[in-house]
């Protein structure tokens, strides 16, 4: 056995290893230190295959970069409630390993029965070593005949961080529009939303909190009206409230100027939209 | 096999492949299943550079580093939606993540 094999035995064992304990172990935070173990050994078979700069890209993008991006994360999301330290789903486990195993032989028998060799390409290892070593050898390989996949790729990146900066934006523009739509907002005296004009005086009295499912929509309550919508509890258009009797000063009645009449139509409003 | 061969590299590509995969079939935490295909990733990349050794060719390790570039930006993409999930649902439990099909 040469030492090579010898290597690269101890590499691949290890790489294996490490994979298993990203699978079984319970600990997110063993998973991503078991991970980077899995990195390092492929990076080392990496050097073993002749592509030193792949290596030390497989370490500065993995280990560098990525897992430290999933040690964040894995710090930021709420893990009080780890799914796994709960009844797991040993039918799932058990066919996921058989399907592995099975999946497993069978790539096992097609890469043994393997017969279809190429063309052997140009760049053993003399050539390379020749032509500078792999890095000049990879650059020139790419800036000469993989320009557009490389500009590609750019783009791609680009797009990704735009996009990783939408989806982690915090909540007021992102994520939580439907959670600030599904609460409830507090009319105050709003002439569409009241059936009873708002008197500052009876405020303290009138003080209650919002029921909207509970309470029949639009009840008067000592001059404080809570309305889930201001919309919701009439069907007379804001512009035909200012026809019918011209609402003064402030127009949408945050100084109690509403008279009577429309207010009583209001409430018939309110009652036909429940 | 006293000498490497294509075959060491494709087996161990094809060990950590299943591995992952059967991360990515068995564990509930997203977090971990994200690291899985991360696993199945890097098994390809394997694959890809031991076929280029055998071949003496140089399309292989490219193929491997536009591999890596577009993993970073899938990378990213993922934990940024884990982020905006778990805020959403504040749960990294895959099997409750259920608002599609209700």
């Amino acid at each position: 056995m040469s030492p090579e094999v010898l290597v690269f035995d101890i590499l691949g064992v290890l790489a294996v290893i490490a994979a298993a304990g990203v699978v079984l172990a319970r600990n997110p935070v063993h998973s991503a230190v078991a991970l980077v173990l899995t990195f390092v050994n492929l990076a080392g078979i990496f050097v073993i295959l002749r592509a030193e700069f792949l290596a030390a890209v497989q370490i500065i993008v993995y280990t560098g970069a990525i897992l430290v991006l999933v040690l964040f994360v894995i710090m930021l999301v709420n893990q009080e409630d780890l799914p796994e330290f709960h009844a797991g789903r040993p039918l799932q486990r058990v066919l996921g390993f058989i399907i592995g195993l099975m999946l497993l032989g069978e790539i096992t028998a097609a890469i043994l029965s393997r017969t279809v060799v190429g063309q052997p390409g140009p760049w053993t290892e003399d050539t390379v070593a020749r032509a500078g070593g792999n890095v000049q050898v990879l650059g020139q390989f790419l800036y000469s005949g993989y320009v557009l996949p490389i500009q590609a790729i750019a783009i791609v990146l680009l797009v990704g961080t735009i996009g990783a900066l939408v989806l982690a934006r915090p909540d007021e523009m992102g994520t939580a529009r439907p959670r600030v739509r599904r609460s409830s907002t507090l009319s105050l005296g709003h002439p569409r939303g009241a059936d009873y004009a708002y008197d500052p005086a009876a405020l303290p009295s009138g003080l209650v909190a919002a029921q909207a499912g509970e309470q029949p929509r639009g009840e008067k309550r000592g001059g404080l009206i809570m309305v889930k919508d201001a919309d919701l509890y009439t069907n007379v258009p804001a512009w035909e409230l200012d026809e019918i009797a011209a609402v003064p000063v402030g127009g949408n009645g945050y100084d109690g100027d509403v008279t009577g009449e429309i207010i009583d139509g209001m409430g018939v409003g309110s009652e036909r939209e429940r | 096999m006293d000498h490497l061969t294509a075959e060491h590299f494709l087996l161990l590509s094809a060990a950590l492949f299943i591995i992952g995969m059967m991360g990515v079939l068995t564990r509930r935490n997203v977090l971990v299943i994200f690291m899985s295909v991360e696993l199945m990733i890097n098994a390809v990349n394997v694959a890809f550079v031991g076929f280029a050794w055998e071949q003496n060719s140089m399309v292989g390790q490219t193929f491997a580093l536009f591999v890596i570039a577009v993993a970073a930006a899938e990378s990213i993409l993922g934990l940024g939606i884990i982020m905006a999930l778990s805020r959403r649902v504040d749960t990294v439990d895959v099997g409750q993540v259920t608002s599609l099909r209700d």
